[in-house]
């Protein structure tokens, strides 16, 4: 059996959809079958852009990572904020993951892929020939998308579900909806750290509360520019990340060593884009936060001190170090400094400043507590309490070592009052892909039937349809 | 429309919630299910014990087919005594009962149904229990009442 064919439809208790499920994040794109545990397909958001023989040529999915291509450069379709400002290269990201993995590639014309051949001259008078067939003409579709989507570019997803993709049944959730759900509760105030963006998502009654949604840039890629400028004025020595393929040998070396390593040199005109190596530079700091970086657990802010009369930062001082090997094989043990870089997610003083950081110094609104009063005096006082009872941690940046257990001291300091409950799935897959994974139950319902937009509205409505139907 | 399940009503839920309304405290809970098929929401039992601890034992102990603690709805006539002379009240509370290690399956399926069945049975005050203290009596008195009653 091809390994792309949907399982079938009795693998998911007689239901008879094979819906796809997309969920398109700004670092990665998430897709699969609905029905699954976990999305199948997750690629890259970004694609690479390069010249060959005077054509320009595109790479999608993890091959962007593989091969330093001359002047090959890295862009995203996605903006800083979340919503799409490359329809068309978005399309082809999105279409790519499910193509490459899940539905396959389009069928080549009967006409010339030989399986039609006749071994006599004798051709068949006529035959019907769908030449242009669309690549999810049977695959019902559910999308996900974030609280603060304009509704211009809710329309534009449909239609390019619709007229480009050929999808029979069409819907779009949000994804703080599917998180509160996947947690079993209608009503939450969903917390999720992405890698462009934290957000905060009040949900009653399974609704969200427009006017509560909070968001700011300090995500994981704002983590990574707080690394990096950490990095910068590190001891022993300054730390520069040099990504594998800039590496042809590496020596062990003691920790706190310079590297001895042989470096692999491109001449100019041979020589990847700077975005290009900026996104492998990333790979390295992805590892890094998985295996060093710890937030603060609290109480109170790392630069607070503590109920004995010691600061903070001397008794996270005083816990044993991380160590860490970069591609080069320059190591060292990290203290303190792992705790730093992501501090000023919860206090804005504590950021580390970097004049040559894409991002610009955060301010105060911007962080988690002061997003979660926004979200909070954004909605009816008499359901703050239930919101605080049911928060919900998702987003795989949350994943940070201590990062939840800082979530609820900062929440009883603010709300002393109300109990504050959170809820964070222990699963790292769950956290990872909590609102495809919530699409993906949805859609292989077969009660879900009714939600549906299906093609034939679409036609009779227009992409207007999607304001109407997925609120 | 908001996002659900399309998880439908069974009828008799209806039929029973009304019985229930007409009869003046003598029922005191019903609790409700998602069939095993996950197409409707079914009665799963009609309590007419006046004490509270009976429901919520009931409640806590709701199993799916392999004996696991699995999530339900309920609703219960919560009698309440407003003190000073005011007299006795009651209100119908809505209970949606998710334990907080139920599978995301039924998690999903559960949280995505809630609103259509208390909007078939019209039901405005409702608590969301997901551990057991949110269910103890004390929690759905002020819940119920307001927060006049229970201080």
């Amino acid at each position: 059996m091809n390994p792309s064919n949907p399982p079938q439809a009795a693998e998911y208790g007689g239901d008879e959809v094979s819906a796809i499920v997309l969920d398109p994040g700004y670092s990665t794109t998430r897709a699969g079958f609905a029905g699954e545990d976990a999305p199948k397909s997750l690629v890259p958001t970004y694609y690479g852009k390069y010249n060959a023989d005077g054509q320009e040529k595109l790479i999608f999915g993890d091959d962007v990572f593989v091969t330093p291509r001359p002047a090959l450069s890295v862009h995203n379709p996605v903006g800083k904020d979340g919503i799409v400002e490359d329809w068309d290269m978005a399309e082809k990201v999105w279409e790519y993951s499910f193509t490459s993995r899940l539905t396959g590639a389009k069928p080549g014309n009967p006409f010339q892929n030989g399986l039609n051949d006749i071994s006599n001259d004798e051709l068949p008078t006529e035959m019907e020939v769908e030449s242009d067939e669309k690549p999810l003409a049977d695959s019902p579709l559910l999308m996900t998308e974030p609280g603060w989507n304009p509704a211009k570019a809710r329309e534009k997803t449909i239609e390019i579900a619709m007229e480009k993709w050929g999808t029979p049944a069409f819907y779009l959730a949000r994804s703080g909806v599917l998180a509160a759900f996947a947690s079993g509760k209608a009503s939450a105030l969903v917390v999720d750290i992405g890698a462009s963006n934290i957000s905060i998502t009040p949900v009653h009654d399974g609704m969200i509360l427009k006017r509560g949604v909070q968001h700011s840039p300090l995500g994981g890629d704002y983590i990574s520019s707080q690394i990096r400028a950490l990095f910068k004025s590190n001891s022993p020595q300054p730390i520069t990340i040099t990504p594998h393929y800039l590496i042809s040998s590496k020596t062990a070396v003691e920790a706190g060593q310079a590297p001895q390593a042989k470096y692999k040199t491109f001449p100019a005109e041979k020589a990847p884009d700077a975005s290009y190596r900026s996104l492998l530079e990333e790979r390295t700091l992805s590892e890094f936060k998985e295996c060093v970086v710890q937030v603060w657990p609290g109480p109170n802010k790392l630069s607070a001190t503590g109920p004995t009369g010691v600061s903070n930062e001397e008794t996270a001082r005083t816990w044993p170090g991380r160590p860490f090997e970069f591609p080069d094989g320059y190591n060292q043990v990290f203290g303190v400094d792992r705790f730093r870089v992501v501090e000023s997610l919860f206090d804005v003083k504590a950021a580390i400043p970097d004049p040559d950081s894409p991002f610009p110094a955060p301010t105060s609104s911007q962080t988690i507590p002061e997003l979660i009063k926004g979200a909070l005096s954004g909605v009816d006082v008499d359901i703050r309490p239930h919101l605080l009872a049911n928060v919900v941690v998702t987003g795989a940046s949350s994943l940070l070592y201590g990062f939840t257990d800082r979530l609820n001291h900062e929440l009883m300091q603010l709300f002393p009052g109300p109990r504050v409950r959170i809820s964070a799935p222990g699963n790292t897959a769950e956290r990872r892909f909590g609102s495809w994974i919530g699409g993906s139950i949805l859609a292989s319902l077969g009660t879900f039937h009714q939600m549906w937009i299906s093609k034939k509205e679409y036609e009779e409505h227009g992409p207007n349809i999607v304001e109407k139907r997925c609120k | 429309m908001s996002l659900a399940s399309g998880v439908s009503i069974d009828d008799q839920c209806i039929t029973e919630f009304n019985n229930f309304r007409m009869s003046h405290g003598k029922t005191k809970f019903i609790i409700y299910k998602i069939s095993d098929n996950k197409k409707n929401v079914v009665v799963d039992e009609v309590g007419h014990d006046q004490d509270y601890e009976v429901f919520r034992t009931r409640l806590e102990a709701a199993a799916d087919s392999n004996g696991k603690p699995a999530p339900r709805y309920a609703v219960y006539d919560v009698e309440y005594d407003l003190g000073g002379g005011e007299g006795k009240r009651s209100k119908i509370i809505f209970i949606s009962w998710v334990p907080s290690d139920t599978p995301t399956l039924w998690s999903m399926i559960y949280a995505s149904t809630r609103e259509v069945l208390k909007n078939a049975l019209n039901i405005a005050t409702s608590i969301h229990a997901d551990d057991k203290s949110d269910i103890e009596w004390k929690a759905v008195l002020a819940e119920a009442s307001g927060g006049k009653a229970g201080k």
